[in-house]
């Protein structure tokens, strides 16, 4: 192949750089497709924008202002909601164990599950800690034992 | 041509060289943000067999979505401030699945993520509720008395405290990266220690936000602390094949979405085991109104550390064979996640499977 043909058959520089921009746009406007049409796509760039890839979520970041230390001044709703939690699996506890009690000895086992298998090789009674504050309404009797 | 236009010619070149690449990169990044994967949701298929709060109990099931019944009960306890699917990441790079396809009925605690009323879970209702009520589910699904438990990081701490509390439902205890001696220096104790973590209130505690939770961790990880330094990480690995940056993003998902964690749980963590308490080695740790004796654990235990763990030091949780002297301590090449996830992981696994397989019969 001579010089010229050699010439003629590869683009010029300038055809490469005219090429290599469309190829930008072509990005670009894949880019801009995904984010019209993918509701997440914008947080996982912002998260790329981060460095992160985290996938579903934003990439967490601390809150504008620093967080309060105390809890906020009527916390008696939480204390109740997580009560209710306390409670439920205190009741998942007795359903459980209803049930062992109907299938006789079959699960006797898993019932003392419920109770420290060996208590007195295992567990000895700690030394009651002096409150730092009496437990407020809504907690349960163990939470309100914590000191 | 003369040598300025050379050296014009080449410098362009060099131009069109680094937009084609920087382009590139950009074209993989989109591959990758628009592509679905497991990102967040565990690979192998299960059922939730039982929920309580934000708690959801996963059994795995077998190649045609049926529980593996019948076969010995594993119990997975990942660390409940961040999230359960690092025991079960990809296809092919799964913990549990590992463990499931090799003849057992592997089942994973979710903890889910806290919201503001659960500031006021403590170690008790971790330990003494949501653990041991996992573990009596796990025993009823399966009518197995003792069950097999692994846990990971912090649930290796509920899992141990659990264990001393309730030896006879445990037949065989695996710790992975469990901190035992949290006066060794270094790790995420010493760390939450020197950012305040005293500082947490048991009495009016606080949901700690991940974005904080995050921040130790990243204290011991130079550079994921810098966005400069984590956004020139990523430009980096966008070389990478699409396959590759998708495992990478599975793995980013996890370490970065850490979730929020109860103040109060802290508080007593840190009043319990944290520097200069150290309660699990001088025998001071309690649950509730019961002192936790680790003496009482005497089920086969196999605990594993990792060399290169910054966030659990190997040397305070190979200290466990000072309260725990029958236990099997294993050093593992790597860091504190690689060792569970990362592609040299297929060591532990098999080992696990190995310590889990000879309580068999």
């Amino acid at each position: 192949m001579t010089i010229d043909a050699k010439a003629a058959k590869d683009p010029s520089l300038v055809e490469r750089w005219i090429e290599d921009q469309r190829e930008w746009q072509k990005t670009a406007m894949a880019y801009l497709d995904s984010m019209v049409k993918n509701d997440d796509f914008l947080v996982h760039l912002g998260n790329a924008m981060r460095g992160s890839l985290l996938a579903g979520k934003p990439y967490p970041t601390a809150p504008a202002s620093p967080p309060a230390q105390e809890a906020p001044p009527d916390d008696r709703l939480d204390r109740v909601l997580f009560a209710l939690h306390e409670m439920q699996g205190q009741l998942t506890d007795l359903r459980l164990t209803l049930d062992e009690l109907r299938n006789g000895g079959k699960g006797s086992r898993v019932a003392r599950a419920k109770k420290p298998t060996s208590a007195k090789a295992t567990v000895r009674k700690a030394k009651p800690r002096p409150r730092a504050r009496a437990g407020k309404a809504g907690k349960s009797g163990k939470a309100r034992r914590r000191g | 041509m003369s040598t300025s236009e050379d050296e014009q010619e080449r410098e362009l070149e060099a131009l069109l060289e680094l937009s084609r690449r920087g382009r590139a990169k950009l074209e993989r990044l989109h591959e990758v943000l628009t592509t679905p994967g497991h990102y967040g949701t565990g690979a192998t298929p299960s059922q939730v067999v039982y929920r309580e709060n934000k708690l959801r109990l996963l059994r795995l099931l077998d190649e045609h979505g049926q529980p593996r019944a019948g076969r010995p009960a594993v119990l997975f306890v990942p660390a409940p401030v961040s999230r359960y699917f690092i025991v079960d990441l990809l296809p092919g790079r799964s913990f549990a699945g590992h463990v499931a396809a090799a003849g057992f009925d592997v089942f994973v605690i979710d903890f889910g993520t806290p919201t503001n009323e659960d500031r006021y879970a403590d170690l008790p209702y971790y330990v003494d509720g949501l653990v041991r009520r996992s573990v009596r589910m796990v025993s009823t699904i399966t009518g197995q008395p003792a069950i097999n438990v692994v846990g990971y990081c912090l649930g290796g701490t509920l899992s141990l405290l659990y264990a001393a509390l309730y030896p006879d439902t445990v037949a065989r205890l695996v710790l992975l990266t469990t901190m035992v001696d949290g006066d060794v220096q270094g790790g995420i104790a010493w760390v939450a220690h020197r950012m305040g973590l005293e500082g947490e209130s048991y009495d009016n505690p606080r949901l700690v936000p991940a974005a904080e939770v995050k921040s130790w961790f990243e204290m011991l990880a130079p550079g994921s602390n810098s966005l400069v330094g984590r956004v020139s990480d990523l430009w980096e690995r966008l070389d990478d094949p699409a396959a590759r940056l998708r495992d990478v993003r599975t793995m980013s998902t996890w370490v970065d979405d850490v979730v929020p964690a109860p103040g109060r749980l802290l508080a007593e963590l840190y009043r319990q085991f944290g520097p200069g308490r150290n309660g699990l080695m001088k025998g001071t740790s309690s649950i509730g109104n019961r002192v936790v004796e680790l003496a009482a654990v005497r089920m086969p235990v196999l605990s594993v550390s990792a060399e290169k763990d910054a966030i659990a030091p190997p040397e305070g949780v190979d200290a466990i064979v000072q309260v725990v002297p029958h236990a099997e301590v294993l050093r593992l090449p790597g860091g504190h996640v690689g060792i569970v996830a990362g592609r040299t992981a297929a060591a532990l696994w098999q080992r696990t499977v190995e310590f889990l397989a000879t309580s068999r019969g």
